[in-house]
């Protein structure tokens, strides 16, 4: 596409960079104690020794697991292409052993161009399985299944892991089962059958810390001052970006953001913001680009939807809470409804609305789940029945009535007195 | 299943004429969403139905330019949704096939499909006050190919988030599947309308209505998924190669299609959910395709989605509600007499939005005050003035006061056109009154005598306690019992009112069904008794003859009331083990009922139990109670009412 100018292009560059785990981690391997070495030493002994082995990869929401097990696998296959073969199972999709057998037994198919049928049972497909672990590793191919999501494999029966972990016990076959988790705890999910035959080997993932992600970020968001772009708007565009993150302002706004969640993910996210709101204009990312997808990233929905409460509804807010002051242990709509008439009678307000009216306020909190009902129980029961409970703590709510404009002064002071 | 369908099709659109009489007569072409009744609000049955319309308006299209309002019905609402992604790629491969493609349905089609994309301007002038949140999502769909992370949208209702997005790829001219959560109410639903739409695959006559692909699991799902997006990526790409070779494309497809998923926050509701939301919100990092973006649009904030293991959080993006000025310009569009609406809106804006802030419900309310407005008003096109207005505001408001306590009611007939009826009965009454006035007063329950009184003995059994049964219905009354014991004293006598009052706010008690045959028995036999004196040539025989009858079908009538929500059966009592139920209706609909049948259960009502409690009970002979109880025990045989015999322990 010819007609793009050099800062669309670089934006498109950027979001792709961005949007693409392996890239990141890819400059960042090659240290001899990274997971990324770690993992790729494990699995090419066992590939080259053919033997089998398991191993966990634990860690938190967004700290590359799957990204570094992405980037060794490729490389791998690309070391021993005919060597390996993957299979891939999500706990999301795959927790149940008939569908997950199911799903073996597919890319089983797939992988070694056999036709799969889709009626097989589970126990033809079990069968399948055990069949094609002898095979491969009487032809020395490793067999690697990657199991994300390990802890929802670890309800229920666990007969999935089970025969896994007890095929890999046998001389014959020659596989790895990699169980990805952001459970600490998952291995003592296992059942003691399965744990005993499990290897206990555990890599674990941190969040980065703030050097690498200082050296993430000029790599990522830097220009290549090679042919795809005008020479002089790269050189611009990497001076313009060393100085942005040279600057004060610029640190303050990562620690706030490591402060709320240091996972790279979170980070790529922050940056991702960041790129989208580049002044095509220009072409030059800003600080203010940064500070705005801040904002955006680090949200809270509390208050924003505080905010757009109407009168009424801060008043039945107001009522709310002023009945778990008293240590109301349970009360519904109608016992809100008479704490409000008692503000009404006590202080006069001009704002008395109907029964009706009020039921459909209170409706559009529970709505917008500011608050919400104790229990599922009594659903055929009436809306103003029905125990509910504040999900506001005070503070929020102290902040989300001074941020409403259209805020009474009468509730202001309620609050404060109960606060 | 078919005609399961389409008998809950056609219910709704019975509903949506209602409403569609109700929008039809303003402009602002603001569907009332939920639209309550005030006077039925217990009725489950029929507010279902009000979720039923909803969901039939799916998308929740909220607020449409003008072009496509035209031609719109609610019903095409839902078409709309559908037709935008056939729209968005009708220059695509589709071509062909739309066109040997008979397609019955698609009466409306033309309309969308003729329509040029809008551009920016226009794209931003059709929806005031949310420049904002469109150049946020212009940038974050970022220009033409290229990779995007998850995308969640979430904001109050009808603050314009579907209708946005939509327009925005409309204008932006890229591929989409928009699958609603609303009207794709299962996973099965929901993943197989994704695929049919990816798969261009329409449901007709010919394949019977079904589906592209079978799938029912969400394994299943993500590699059909995976399939179809590959193919129709890889079409997209040959297109887009194709049409560079013709001609140059301005503003072209481009190879990246997104999927919107609607109204997400419901999926939590759905059975075994916990899969499901995860599996959206990891679908990209599943799929691990970057021609794919996701879009999730969700009427409550991401901090409510919590899992256990919590997920990897989409880019939120928040729609705001609308503040009073973009309310203004909101309700100004497509007024024909722009100054005599802006005065109108000046008089009525501030007070409404203190209780709401919802245009569509803020529409509703409106549509019937401005025609009041325009009462004194001969010529429509005048523009007023400041005499004018003050002559018009006071016009208005008297009506203001009343339309505030009526803002979410729905009755067959509005409610000005309640006022003139009843001003004319009565004018001396004040305004003030008119505007509460009873406007289901024609309703009828078509239920059975016997259900009606079965209704109102499930009513008293749910109100009061078994305990003071006996003071209600003993023949004797205990009133003719001379020898009062000491009075209680005025403390425990408040303590007791205040406990009562406490319970009837807790809502109505249950009851198991011996107790509550034995109060039916006895609002029938005081009914014929009553009968019985009025016409004393009724013969002995024949009485009990109507008794029998009256009797004979009780436990149907109880379980169609029981269908119809109006009792509901709750969980067994431990001790007893029998079930129990429960009275769903109000007191203002139970009064309704009786006064139908002409029972005076007003003298029975609520607030007059503490006093018969305090009265009777202590000194009820325990010999009447006896009686009652031997009365219920002949008819009903053994094993039954329990309640009275608690009562004979009471004093």
């Amino acid at each position: 596409m010819g007609g793009e100018s050099p800062a669309e292009k670089a934006l498109v560059l950027l979001r792709s960079r961005l949007c693409n785990h392996s890239y990141i981690l890819k400059h960042f391997s090659d240290s001899s104690d990274s997971n990324y070495s770690k993992l790729k030493f494990t699995l090419s002994n066992s590939i080259t020794e053919a033997c089998n082995n398991s191993i966990l990869l634990l860690g938190p929401r967004g700290c590359g697991k799957n990204a570094v097990l992405d980037l060794v696998l490729s490389d791998l296959q690309v070391e021993h292409s005919d060597l390996i073969s993957v299979i891939r199972l999500n706990g999301l999709l795959h927790s149940d052993d008939n569908c997950a057998l199911k799903e073996i037994a597919r890319q089983l198919c797939m992988e070694h161009q056999l036709l799969f049928s889709k009626m097989a049972s589970s126990d033809d497909n079990s069968h399948f399985m055990i069949a094609m672990l002898r095979e491969c590793g009487l032809a020395h191919k490793t067999i690697i299944f990657v199991l994300d999501e390990f802890d929802l494999f670890a309800q229920g029966k666990q007969r999935l892991l089970y025969s896994l972990l007890d095929a890999l016990q046998s001389v014959t076959s020659q596989a790895v089962v990699i169980g990805i988790s952001c459970r600490l705890d998952a291995d003592q999910l296992l059942e003691k059958r399965v744990r005993s035959r499990f290897s206990h080997r555990k890599l674990l993932f941190l969040p980065p810390s703030k050097e690498y992600l200082h050296r993430l970020m000029g790599n990522i968001l830097s220009l290549p001052t090679d042919s795809s772009f005008p020479y002089e708007y790269a050189i611009a565009y990497n001076a313009k970006l060393q100085n942005i993150l040279g600057d004060q302002i610029f640190t303050e706004i990562i620690n706030k953001l490591s402060n709320a969640d240091s996972s790279l993910d979170h980070f790529l996210r922050f940056l991702f913001c960041a790129v989208c709101y580049m002044d095509l204009d220009s072409g030059f990312l800003s600080i203010e680009n940064f500070k705005t997808a801040l904002l955006s990233i680090q949200r809270q929905p509390k208050l924003e939807s505080i905010k757009d409460c109407s009168v009424l509804e801060l008043y039945i807010l107001v009522c709310m809470k002023r009945l778990e002051v008293k240590e109301q242990n349970s009360y519904n709509f109608n016992s809100i409804m008479k704490e409000y008439k008692v503000i009404h009678d006590s202080f006069k307000t001009s704002d008395f609305y109907a029964q009706n009216v009020c039921l459909r306020a209170f409706e559009h909190l529970i709505q917008h789940e500011l608050i919400s009902y104790m229990d599922n129980r009594g659903q055929n029961q009436s809306v103003e029945f029905r125990p509910v409970k504040l999900l506001l703590s005070s503070h929020e709510l102290y902040q989300g009535l001074k941020s409403n404009g259209s805020c009474p002064a009468i509730l202001q002071k309620l609050i404060d007195r109960e606060i | 299943m078919i005609w399961k369908d389409l008998g809950r099709l056609s219910r709704m659109i019975i509903h949506l004429r209602r409403l569609s009489t109700l929008r039809a007569v303003n402009s602002q072409r603001i569907a009332p969403r939920e639209l309550p009744s005030s006077e039925m609000y217990h009725f489950f049955w029929i507010r279902r139905e009000t979720k039923v319309s909803d969901s039939l308006l799916g998308a929740e299209n909220f607020f449409f330019p003008e072009e496509m309002v035209d031609e719109e019905t609610p019903q095409v609402t839902k078409r709309m949704t559908r037709s935008c992604f056939s729209t968005t790629h009708s220059n695509s491969s589709t071509e062909t096939r739309k066109k040997s493609d008979p397609r019955p349905l698609s009466t409306t089609d033309d309309s969308v499909i003729g329509e040029e994309p809008t551009n920016l301007d226009t794209l931003l002038s059709c929806f005031p006050g949310r420049r904002l949140q469109i150049v946020e999502l212009l940038h974050l769909i970022g220009p033409l190919n290229c990779p995007m992370l998850p995308l969640f949208l979430y904001g109050g209702a009808s603050t314009g988030k579907t209708s946005i997005l939509l327009q925005v790829f409309r204008h932006l001219k890229r591929p989409f599947v928009y699958s609603s959560c609303r009207t794709c109410y299962n996973p099965r639903i929901l993943f197989e309308s994704t695929l049919n739409q990816l798969l261009l695959h329409r449901r007709n006559m010919e394949n019977s209505y079904s589906s592209a692909k079978r799938c029912e699991r969400p394994a299943d799902f993500v590699n059909f998924l995976r399939e179809a997006l590959t193919d129709f990526i890889n079409n997209l790409k040959g297109y887009v190669r194709k049409s560079n070779l013709k001609e140059s494309v301005e503003q072209g497809d481009g190879r990246m299609v997104y999927l919107i998923f609607d109204s997400v926050e419901l999926i939590r509701g759905w059975d075994k959910n916990s899969g499901i939301i995860s599996l959206l919100f990891k679908l990209h990092d599943i799929l691990k395709m970057p021609d794919v973006g996701l879009i999730f649009i969700s009427n409550t904030s991401p901090d409510t989605y919590y899992s256990n293991t919590g997920y990897v959080e989409p880019i939120p993006v928040h729609f705001p509600d609308y503040k009073e000025d973009d309310l203004i310009q909101i309700f100004m569009r497509n007024q024909k007499n722009q100054k005599l609406y802006s005065s109108f809106l000046e008089t009525v804006l501030r007070p409404f939005s203190r209780i709401t802030k919802q245009a569509d419900e803020l529409s509703t309310a409106f549509q019937p005050l401005f025609e009041k407005y325009c009462e004194p008003i001969s010529d429509m096109g005048i523009a007023p003035n400041d005499d004018m207005k003050r002559m018009l505001f006071g016009h208005l408001r008297p009506h203001i006061a009343s339309a505030l306590n009526e803002v979410f009611k729905v009755s067959s007939v509005s409610s000005v056109k309640v006022e003139a009826i009843e001003d004319k009965a009565r004018r001396k009454d004040s305004i003030m009154k008119l505007g509460t006035g009873d406007a289901s007063n024609e309703l009828d329950l078509h239920l059975s005598i016997s259900a009606k009184y079965l209704l109102i003995s499930a009513f008293l059994a749910s109100r009061n306690r078994a305990t003071l049964d006996a003071s209600l219905f003993d023949s004797t009354g205990g009133s003719d019992s001379r020898k009062r014991r000491r009075k209680s004293s005025g403390t425990t006598m408040e303590h007791k009112e205040n406990a009562e009052k406490e319970m009837l706010m807790k809502g109505p008690g249950t009851f198991p069904l011996e107790r509550l045959l034995a109060v039916f028995q006895c609002l029938i036999s005081v009914d014929e008794s009553s009968v019985e004196e009025e016409q004393q040539a009724a013969s002995q025989l024949e009485s009990e003859d109507r008794e029998m009858r009256l009797m004979s079908d009780v436990l149907l009538q109880l379980s169609t009331l029981c269908n119809a929500n109006f009792i509901s059966k709750g969980g067994s009592c431990p001790l007893e083990g029998s079930t129990r139920y429960r009275c769903n209706v109000s007191e203002e609909m139970a009064m309704k009922v009786a006064r139908r049948l002409k029972f005076p259960l007003s003298k029975l009502s609520a607030a007059k139990f503490a006093e018969l409690l305090m009265v009777y009970v202590f000194h009820t002979g325990s010999d009447s109670i006896l009686i009652f109880h031997v009365d219920v025990f002949q008819t009903w045989g053994g094993g039954i009412s329990r309640s009275p015999c608690a009562s004979i322990s009471a004093p």
